[in-house]
């Protein structure tokens, strides 16, 4: 990968709560460092509390790293980047007293976007997700996965050379999850944009990924990164294929002891 | 945030806290000693807590404090039988609820005080209409948190303990009646509040004893300084009733 | 089917209308009782309160009593809804503020005003400014309350949201936490309006020498129920129809909402 084409450069970062000796002294994530490309579609996956949520929020620059630096299209990241990174969240980010196509033109509001162009962009962005006929409605009339969809739009809506997603399908039923993979898929094929996905679903991350990083127990660092070779869009016939399989037994023994650790460590802590 | 950093903060809240209550304190006593406020208006901290003590050793408050305490347990008493009862039997048909909630919650929303010359007519200036008006206001949270505890039980449980065959009794005792407690105790501990609220308020208004009419009395005959002593005490006593009555209800939820 | 069975019908689906007719019974047991039962020195049928209203607004006094009183109540909401939103904006915002000051502001909320009812009288005097003031110390506490546990409750992850997407401060306070504070305004109000009904009454009711409380005592003491229950009724309509336009209103501006 030459300079030119990396569009997120990670530096030796590491994140920490507390001061070691703190009795919530905790280590987030390791000394990591990577590199995504331009237009990559990069997952990052691993037990709960193992820092990839973490990581991606030093990313967008809602979280300062203890050490090291991001660089995401050659701009150091020191807060968020409104032009450059847009974020789709697990929970419902949405505002309630907005109807969806409020929501994403509020979007737009906030990163500066001239007024004129707020509706048309608006528009195309709930068309592409698939809520054509329901920009007038508020969010607790839509279904889970309407309203991440709508999520998606206020991003795509900004225009951004990157995109993080924190576990956006989440908290959504397996079908919605494989249905709106599907959708996802075919979207961003077309867009070019860099992605950063986080991810507990194994399945999810071969289907949707260039790239997978699969992450240690806490305190979290990245144990190996597995290359998904494959044409975009993805084909949903792609899940049945022995390749997927293979793919997704790789991550299984990558990860099995990683989640039977962080079980562990969470035990623990509960009692 | 940081450990250290919230403990900083804890401990900078808790000064602004104490450093409001003496600056309090302190320009009370300037304001009376040496910057001339008028002795009738703003009496002497120093006075009143002379006067204070005066009235708990002599005793002065035990007739006056007997007489409000009566009035609170008698209306309690009447409000709690009355409410508990009525508010069960409504909660045993869905529409006897979607009846009388809404018209007992709607009456709750007239100022209740407005009964008291009504009251004071009928009873004249005695206990008696100081008991019908907190029996009056204090029967609205009892009755309608008791409707809440006894109808609004999940259904997933009542269905269990039908399947398993038990009897009408045992379904109010062993299912019924432990569901609903901790919503009643809740219903009880504000029925407590307000009925002490309104016979404090209604000594005040229309009386010719208890702790209330004392502190219209002492004003009445610009004894300021014995009045502010009363007052401190009535709020002490309220507030202890009150921490009480919270502190029956938490316990009796933990079990 | 036969009319008694019909009847029974539109009641079961219309509990609206059950509970008219227990309104009507209780009106007519209030009739029937205080004119067969009850000595009318002590309790007049409505029936007799309704027709001596006129009456009652001839008496001299009376009208102006009732208009100052309803103006004392107007003034004092106005009042207390702005000192309640600053201070509960003030204090739900600022951390800190919330940490050193709300435990203040609820000690004053759980004390029984009505024991410094007096005093207020003592310092404003008999006429509507005490009233005002009396109604303001009850109705400041349930509004900041309220405001300060709607500012808690904005959920972090739109604070973070707009914050990722480029959000200045003052433009989070104007799209975020602004459009969310609405509804929980309008819920304080309500209260708000019940704290002010109560400490405006309770003031009008105890200064015996002018206003309300000169003929609720003039009332009481010449034994006439019917003049009474006719006053008390007035203001009774009165606090109904102010709760009633809070209630709207939150109810309407709450749309949004789905809990």
């Amino acid at each position: 990968m030459t300079t030119g084409d990396v569009a997120i450069h990670v530096r030796d970062v590491s994140h920490q709560f507390g001061e070691p000796g703190d009795a919530q002294f905790v280590q987030a994530l390791q000394h990591t460092s990577l590199d995504i490309a331009r237009g990559e579609l990069l997952c990052l996956i691993g037990p709960s509390g193992c820092g990839k949520s973490t990581l991606l929020n030093m990313i967008g620059g809602l979280l300062t790293p203890t050490t090291g630096t991001v660089e995401v299209s050659g701009k150091p990241v020191r807060g968020p980047l409104p032009h450059d990174i847009a974020f789709v969240f697990q929970e419902n980010a949405l505002f309630p007293w907005c109807t969806i196509i409020e929501n994403v033109k509020l979007g737009m509001v906030f990163q500066g976007v001239p007024k004129a162009e707020q509706e048309p962009r608006a528009r195309k962005a709930l068309d592409a997700v698939g809520l054509k006929d329901f920009m007038g409605h508020y969010p607790a009339q839509l279904s889970g996965g309407m309203r991440q969809r709508a999520a998606l739009a206020r991003a795509l809506s900004l225009e951004t050379g990157t995109l993080l997603m924190d576990e956006p399908f989440g908290a959504l039923d397996e079908q919605t999850r494989m249905i709106l993979g599907e959708d996802l898929s075919v979207l961003l094929s077309t867009t070019g944009k860099t992605i950063v996905f986080v991810t507990h679903s194994l399945g999810e991350a071969v289907f949707l990924a260039d790239r997978v990083a699969v992450f240690s127990a806490r305190p979290g660092r990245i144990k190996e990164i597995i290359a998904v070779d494959e044409p975009h869009p993805r084909k949903p016939s792609f899940v049945t294929t022995e390749k997927f399989s293979r793919l997704r037994n790789t991550l299984y023994e990558l990860l099995h002891e990683e989640i039977r650790k962080a079980v562990e460590q969470s035990a623990t802590v509960v009692a | 945030m940081s450990v250290r950093r919230d403990r900083r903060d804890k401990i900078a809240s808790l000064s602004v806290q104490v450093g409001f209550l003496v600056a309090l304190v302190a320009l009370w006593y300037l304001g009376t000693a040496y910057w001339g406020i008028s002795r009738i208006l703003l009496p002497n901290p120093v006075n009143v807590w002379a006067e204070l003590k005066d009235i708990l050793a002599s005793g002065e408050y035990l007739p006056d404090l007997r007489v409000t305490l009566t009035e609170l347990a008698a209306a309690f008493a009447i409000s709690c039988t009355a409410g508990i009862t009525l508010g069960f039997f409504i909660s045993r048909s869905p529409y006897l609820i979607k009846v009388f909630e809404p018209l007992l919650a709607g009456f709750y929303s007239v100022p209740v005080i407005l009964f008291l010359p009504l009251y004071v007519l009928f009873f004249g200036l005695g206990p008696g209409s100081k008991i019908a008006l907190g029996t009056t206001i204090s029967f609205f949270p009892i009755v309608l948190n008791t409707i809440a505890g006894f109808g609004y039980v999940d259904k997933i449980f009542i269905t269990a303990a039908r399947s398993m065959g038990a009897s009408d009794f045992q379904m109010f005792r062993y299912v019924l009646l432990p569901a609903a407690f901790p919503v009643i105790l809740t219903g009880l501990r504000m029925g407590f509040t307000v009925a002490l609220l309104a016979i404090l308020g209604s000594e005040t208004i229309a009386s010719l004893a208890g702790l209330g009419h004392r502190i219209v009395h002492l004003a009445e005959a610009m004894e300021t300084a014995r009045m502010f002593a009363y007052i401190a005490f009535v709020v002490v006593i309220a507030a202890l009733l009150n921490t009480a009555m919270s502190t029956l209800e938490r316990r009796a939820k933990r079990r | 089917m036969s009319e008694h069975l019909r009847l029974k019908r539109a009641f079961l689906r219309h509990p609206g209308l059950a509970r008219l007719a227990v309104m009507i019974v209780l009106f007519a047991l209030w009739e029937i009782v205080a004119r067969v039962w009850i000595d009318p020195t002590f309790l007049s049928p409505p029936s007799r309160v309704l027709a001596s209203l006129g009456d009652l607004f001839d008496t001299k006094g009376i009208p102006v009593a009732l208009r100052i009183t309803f103006w004392e109540l107007a003034i004092a909401f106005a009042i207390s809804v702005v000192i309640g939103l600053t201070v509960g904006l003030a204090v739900g915002l600022s951390r800190f503020s919330n940490r050193s000051l709300m435990p203040i502001i609820l000690l004053l909320y759980g004390t029984p005003q009505i024991t410094i009812l007096p005093l207020f009288i003592l310092y404003f005097g008999i006429g509507p400014p005490s009233k005002i003031a009396f109604g303001v110390s009850h109705g400041i506490f349930p509004i900041i309350v309220t405001i300060v546990a709607g500012v808690q409750n904005i959920k972090p992850i739109l604070m973070t949201a707009a914050h990722s997407m480029g959000a200045r401060r003052w433009q989070i306070f104007r799209w975020v936490i602004f459009p969310h504070m609405i509804p929980t305004f309008f819920a304080g109000m309500r209260l708000g309006m019940a704290g002010v009904l109560l400490g405006v009454l309770l003031a009008e009711l105890y200064v015996s020498t002018a206003g309300i409380g000169y003929f609720t005592q003039l009332f009481t003491q010449a034994f006439e129920p019917t003049k009474l229950l006719g006053l008390v009724s007035v203001l009774a309509a009165m606090a109904i129809a102010l709760n009633e336009i809070v209630r709207r209103a939150e109810v309407h501006f709450g749309r949004w909402r789905t809990d």
